[in-house]
């Protein structure tokens, strides 16, 4: 029963993971796991210093453990369900022992828990490192999504000749553009740790070390739902050796806080007399129902939070903001609030259209580890594509519709003469022109060829001209965080009128261009004269289009 | 491909080569009067009509292709934008090519370009996968994967020796080029021959490495269209070939089997940044003439030009 609802819980996080792409529709979260997640968005709120409306739903949350009781950890968890289903895999043949430090582990959790908070305090968003709904998140974008599509493809190249001999020409000529991410083996390397500690105790994660469950735990005692052991107890212990979390003690005692309502004990127990029925008791007070962390314990961690939360930020990063070449998705708030409020969950990355969004190192500083960023020379962002703010659960990248969206200026195209085909080596190339959504690269010549140049207030920095560019190495055309558009609240459309940018591209833009013309053609057609054109009066040579031979 | 069919029974046999027999001299009966096939059919009208139209007026679709053949169909549809915007052919002029495929017998018909945007946002907007959707044995795929392209020599070729080309049309009997009219920052236009470069994987080096006219050119020597129809029901004659820019409406249907006579009686259609042109002006298409590919003055051939 647990397992199915547990089973049923992973499918739904993995769909919801899946469905985050820029077809989702307005209406549907996909973000729902994290926006339920009550500790990302506290320190979203706590970091940042600003409201975040979607982090209200983690108020459900601790309502629903405050009345229940921590149930989240063994019926809704993905990670929690995960580690459930790979412990008898692995560690089947694996005799563990209560861990001697068990007692100071379980308190490690609160540590973990109080260092974030206390960093949020100072202004730092640290909470991502091991908050377990960004992390699995995280890992199921860099770590798990990659491979899987190469399997697929592998798979589809395996059976492509019979598939192209049987005609099934739908299956025959299918192949999944394979998503790559920056960072994908640390991700990974660190959720295999998070697996493998389970050689050492069940559950090794949920029960020292999870932030969240520590939080969830505080309010946990509250819930009703409460494990009862019958008076004829023999205490022969099976329920303490069998406790995932640590939660059975002598004489039929439970520890409310780290009880998770997995009934493992309920199963183990050969006398069949423990019970989880609705209790109208209130709150028992005493060891049992709050975390023993001492209060020496307690300041260490917060002094270490806060020392934490200001050494993150103790970096010519902070100052340098927008001085450094970074672009960040269209939507992000500015870069300070941005980086407290944005919780490294990876959904924006995984959902984007182009792949272009991928996870910072260093190039943010340490605050901005695993932030996104986009990569032009990869890829491009596409102007029809809004989904990276839609499925942001913090709201660090605003979610906007798709007008609001292209006015959310990214930067500017800055074209390198020294470097560029045409104004270098005299080429033909057009890529950039050709490519650019916006009309934002116009020709003109200069000493008897045609060269391109950036009409900077058109271009909104979507950074196609740089991807395209067909230089080897860096391209010839890059796109600059000058005049990004950045806004915590309002409307960007406002604000690119205020600046006098248009991003609606103008036919009119060409210096070729006779307007006439055009409608002259038109008539010919409608009285149905000839067809066939007459070559006009000779245009002068430097007034010609590339392409063109002199008649 | 040679297709070995052991185990056909004679009345299967006697069936099929009395269709054959009576499509066949229905088809003459309703042709003959067309016997002296035109160079070029230049039809006006609404796209699908003019489409219909033309390749009528060529010899009907039986004349390109037959029974059991698989065909490519290389329109333009690379740009994530729709009709309007005249980057694109025509879902209705591509539909109507398929569907006359189909109708002769063709086996598959198989709809590709190589996207310069998202593939997916390619297919939705160009309207092309939606037309064809009701169409048996039709597909519009995007080939974004180096691994369904071959390498194939070019013995003409100039400057270009070697290309890695959609395997689907290799391995196919027929490839129709079904290009949009639109004017091209550096080739001048962009039309049928231009259009071949839809079919290849390595398309920038066309831009960085090699003269794009000339290789233009070399590639039009290898990829032979069996038929080419230009869709100049819409043309874009500046901003091409992404646009947004000028848009016409020659209201026009080109069709003929030699590519370059096509695309130069279509050079001649529209003004080109507010220019008239000659075909011969035309550098990539000058030199596919040069390289035999095809002829470029269209004043001598055999034009029906009627409305549709």
């Amino acid at each position: 029963m647990r397992a199915t609802i547990q089973a049923l819980s992973l499918l739904l996080f993995t769909l919801l993971f899946a469905l985050a792409n820029y077809r989702l529709p307005d209406w549907l979260p996909a973000d729902i796991y994290l926006r339920l997640d009550p500790l990302l968005g506290l320190s979203a709120i706590v970091a940042g210093r600003a409201w975040v409306s979607r982090a209200m739903w983690g108020l459900a949350l601790l309502g629903a453990t405050a009345l229940v009781g921590r149930f989240f950890c063994s019926y809704v968890c993905p990670l929690g369900a995960i580690l459930d289903f790979v412990d008898p895999l692995l560690f089947r043949r694996v005799k563990r022992r209560t861990l001697e430090a068990d007692g100071r582990l379980r308190n490690v959790k609160y540590v973990v828990l109080i260092l974030f908070v206390a960093a949020a305090v100072a202004g730092s968003s640290l909470v991502y490192l091991l908050d377990p709904i960004s992390l699995l998140t995280r890992t199921y974008t860099f770590a798990l999504l990659p491979p899987f599509v190469g399997v697929v493809n592998l798979v589809l190249d395996v059976v492509r000749p019979f598939t192209a001999a049987l005609r099934w020409m739908s299956i025959a000529t299918l192949s999944f553009v394979q998503p790559v991410f920056y960072m994908s083996l640390v991700t990974f390397l660190i959720f295999l740790g998070i697996i493998a500690l389970g050689r050492l105790a069940p559950r090794f994660w949920c029960r020292y070390l999870c932030p969240l469950g520590a939080l969830l735990s505080l309010v946990s005692p509250l819930g009703r739902l409460r494990r009862t052991v019958g008076p004829e107890c023999p205490a022969c212990g099976a329920c303490q050796d069998t406790c995932p979390m640590g939660a059975a003690v002598d004489e039929g005692g439970t520890r409310l806080v780290e009880c998770i309502q997995c009934r493992t004990c309920v199963a183990a127990c050969p006398e069949d007399i423990v019970r989880f029925s609705a209790s109208a008791q209130p709150l028992p007070i005493g060891d049992l129902s709050w975390p023993d962390l001492s209060r020496r314990g307690f300041l260490y961690s917060v002094a270490g939070g806060v020392g934490l939360g200001f050494a993150v930020q103790a970096s010519p990063f902070t100052p340098l903001q927008n001085k450094v070449q970074l672009i960040r998705p269209p939507g992000a708030l500015p870069e300070a609030e941005f980086l407290t409020t944005c919780i490294r969950c990876g959904e924006c990355m995984k959902s984007c259209l182009t792949n272009t969004l991928q996870p910072c190192l260093w190039e943010g500083g340490l605050a901005g580890l695993w932030t996104p960023k986009l990569d032009f020379r990869f890829a491009a962002c596409e102007q029809e594509c809004n989904v990276c703010g839609k499925v942001c659960p913090t709201q660090a990248i605003r979610s906007l519709d798709l007008e609001e969206k292209t006015h959310a200026k990214l930067g500017t195209a800055i074209l390198k003469k020294e470097v560029c085909l045409v104004w270098a080596q005299d080429k033909l190339c057009l890529i950039c022109d050709e490519i650019c959504p916006y009309d934002a690269i116009v020709f003109r010549t200069i000493d008897g060829y045609r060269r391109p140049f950036v009409v900077a207030s058109r271009c909104n920095g979507c950074g196609y001209c740089e991807q395209r560019c067909p230089v080897e190495g860096d391209s010839a055309i890059v796109v600059a965080p000058i005049g990004q558009i950045r806004l915590r609240t309002g409307s960007y459309v406002a604000e690119a009128k205020k600046l006098q940018l248009d991003f609606k591209p103008n036919p009119g833009d060409d210096q070729f261009l006779l307007k006439s013309e055009g409608l002259r053609v038109e008539s010919e057609k409608h009285e149905g004269a000839a067809l066939q054109a007459k070559p006009q009066a000779a245009p002068s040579a430097t007034k010609k289009p590339k392409g063109f031979l002199p008649w | 491909m040679p297709r070995n069919r052991p185990g056909v029974s004679r009345r299967d046999f006697l069936k099929a080569a009395s269709t054959g027999l009576a499509v066949g001299l229905a088809g003459q009966s309703l042709e003959a009067s067309a016997a002296p096939a035109y160079d070029l059919a230049v039809i006006s009208g609404d796209p699908a009509a003019a489409t219909r139209k033309a390749i009528e007026a060529l010899g009907g679709m039986s004349r390109f292709v037959q029974k059991g053949q698989r065909v490519v169909l290389k329109p333009n549809m690379s740009f994530a934008s729709g009709p309007d915007r005249a980057s694109n052919t025509h879902p209705a002029v591509v539909y109507t090519v398929a569907q006359m495929c189909l109708d002769v017998g063709a086996e598959q018909v198989m709809i590709v370009d190589n996207p310069l945007q998202s593939a997916e946002l390619c297919l939705r907007r160009a309207g092309v996968a939606e037309a064809c959707k009701g169409l048996k044995d039709t597909y519009v795929q995007m080939f974004t994967d180096r691994k369904f392209y071959r390498e194939i020599k070019i013995p003409q070729g100039k400057v270009l020796d070697r290309v890695e080309v959609l395997k689907e049309v290799l391995d196919s009997q027929v490839l129709i080029s079904l290009p949009q009219a639109k004017s091209h920052s550096n080739t001048g236009v962009s039309m049928g021959i231009k259009g071949l470069m839809g079919l290849i994987w390595d398309r920038w080096s066309f831009h960085g490495k090699y003269n794009i006219n000339e290789a233009l050119a070399d590639l039009a020597t290898v990829l032979r269209p069996k038929l080419t129809i230009l869709d100049a029901t819409r043309a874009l004659t500046t901003g091409g070939p992404g646009g947004p820019g000028e848009v016409v409406k020659p209201n026009l249907v080109i069709a003929g089997t030699d590519p370059v006579a096509v695309d130069s009686f279509g050079v001649g259609v529209a003004p080109w940044y507010g220019q008239r042109f000659k075909g011969r002006q035309l550098e990539h298409l000058l030199a596919a003439s040069q390289r035999g590919v095809g002829k470029i003055d269209v004043e001598p051939l055999n034009i029906l030009r009627v409305i549709a």
